[in-house]
């Protein structure tokens, strides 16, 4: 099991919520998809990758066969995933403290839901109702989020520079090198393998170097 | 609902899995073993499928219920009519949710269109496919891509909000950015303080071997978890 994928953490959280208060949630998800500045604050939370809410109707789990016992449930239930970097204590602590009240409105209408603050309760309902990743799969697990915005950002910048300046004469190329490193310097600088910063990356590496040390092993018969 | 922002896409699939077993193991149990047992990063499956971001696989066993008292909208006057009969009492305790069939989840987020890829994906990891939704209901009608996209679309929930906080760009873009970001961080250490002649012909060279604006050219590979390679 591996919550963790390179930088990238994958939380998957499932909280059952009272059928006919999900209305409200659908609404209130329906507005901050029109309208994006609603978001703001999740923005601000530059270590998301990708975030979801999904909300299940109680008959609306997939029934795909006639020899598939049919669900008979009391309760709704809205998924949440997420891919993060950084530790399950960091993530969960800063959307703690930047955008309390915009997560007690995307929760509020689930089923015990402690609100945000303070943070214990908080801890335990997201521990309690998490379920672990059997198989977590990164395209780019040496990059964090911001690894890849300020990526963007510095192809766009050299491809430019390199379009005006690749044969201009050295001194206006040195001055013009200069300031691009200038406007590049927040977003300039090298990736490394992660960092272990959970228990659950510690064996996931631990397991690596072991398949490892086992390919070249030489063949031992006892 | 809203599975898509600009060119990305949420992908969430959750497909019953039969309630048999084989010897002592569940289906479900089974299904997450061979989930276990996948390579990961540059070796998962998933590294092969076109324009993957991210990718998940988990069982859903069952879900949740905190047993605590309940407090409902009804609750208060719940436990009044509990003077009159005790079926009240019992109504204002939160209910217990058992699910009837365990479910194998898929969540991804990719770049492009749906059936593009789902198609792609059936052509580079057919088997693993199998191996892991061969345990789920009415999987025995998929045969071929197209069974298969309409298959997984039976099993599909819409995502109600959708955040794309990284960027929607197609991941070969992704993957030769972080490649330049690496590279000309490197450069740019390594040749601090020549004259400008030396500097430019030494750029020059470097941009010769990185190719910029070739996305078919040295980049990062998917799910390249070494610098090594």
């Amino acid at each position: 099991m591996s919550n963790i994928a390179g930088k990238s953490y994958a939380m998957n959280v499932i909280t059952p919520m009272r059928w006919y208060m999900t209305w409200i949630n659908k609404l209130i998800f329906w507005i901050a998809q029109k309208f994006p500045s609603t978001l703001r604050g999740l923005v601000t939370l530059s270590l998301i990758h990708y975030a979801r809410w999904v909300i299940i109707g109680r008959n609306q789990l997939p029934h795909l066969d006639k020899r598939q016992p049919k669900e008979d449930l009391h309760y709704s239930y809205m998924l949440f995933f997420s891919n993060f970097n950084g530790s399950w204590e960091q993530y969960v602590d800063s959307f703690t403290f930047s955008i309390p009240r915009g997560l007690d409105l995307f929760w509020k209408w689930n089923i015990r839901y402690p609100h945000s603050v303070p943070l214990t309760p908080f801890h335990k309902y997201i521990q309690y109702n998490q379920i672990e990743t059997n198989h977590y799969y990164n395209a780019t697990p040496l990059a964090s989020s911001n690894d890849v915005k300020s990526a963007k950002k510095l192809k766009a910048a050299l491809i430019e520079f390199d379009r005006k300046f690749n044969t201009a004469v050295p001194d206006q190329f040195l001055d013009q090198y200069n300031a691009l490193l200038r406007n590049l310097q927040g977003d300039l600088g090298d990736m490394r393998p992660t960092p272990i910063v959970s228990m659950a990356a510690a064996a996931v590496s631990k397991r690596r170097f072991e398949d490892e040390k086992k390919l070249h092993q030489p063949n031992v018969n006892i | 609902m809203s599975n898509v922002s600009n060119n990305a896409y949420a992908l969430t699939v959750l497909s019953p899995i039969k309630n048999d077993h084989i010897g002592e193991l569940s289906y479900g149990d089974i299904v997450r073993n061979k989930l276990i047992e996948w390579d990961v990063d540059e070796g998962s499956p998933m590294a092969k499928v076109p324009q993957t971001y991210l990718a998940r696989y988990f069982i859903l066993d069952d879900v949740f219920s905190e047993a605590l008292a309940g407090g409902d909208f009804w609750g208060t006057s719940y436990d009044i009519l509990a003077f009159f009969s005790d079926k009240f009492r019992r109504r204002a305790l939160p209910k217990i949710d058992q699910l009837k069939s365990r479910y194998l989840v898929f969540s991804s987020n990719f770049h492009g269109d749906l059936e593009i890829y789902l198609r792609g994906m059936w052509a580079v990891m057919q088997k693993e496919i199998k191996e892991v939704w061969g345990y789920c209901y009415a999987f025995d009608h998929v045969h071929d891509a197209d069974t298969f996209i309409a298959y997984i679309k039976k099993c599909q929930l819409n995502a109600a909000l959708f955040f794309v906080g990284s960027t929607d760009d197609s991941l070969e873009e992704q993957l030769k950015s972080l490649y330049l970001k690496q590279e000309f961080s490197k450069f740019a250490v390594e040749h601090q303080g020549l004259p400008a002649m030396e500097l430019q012909k030494a750029y020059q060279a470097f941009i010769r071997r990185v190719e910029p604006t070739n996305l078919a050219g040295p980049s990062w590979k998917p799910g390249q978890s070494t610098l090594c390679k």
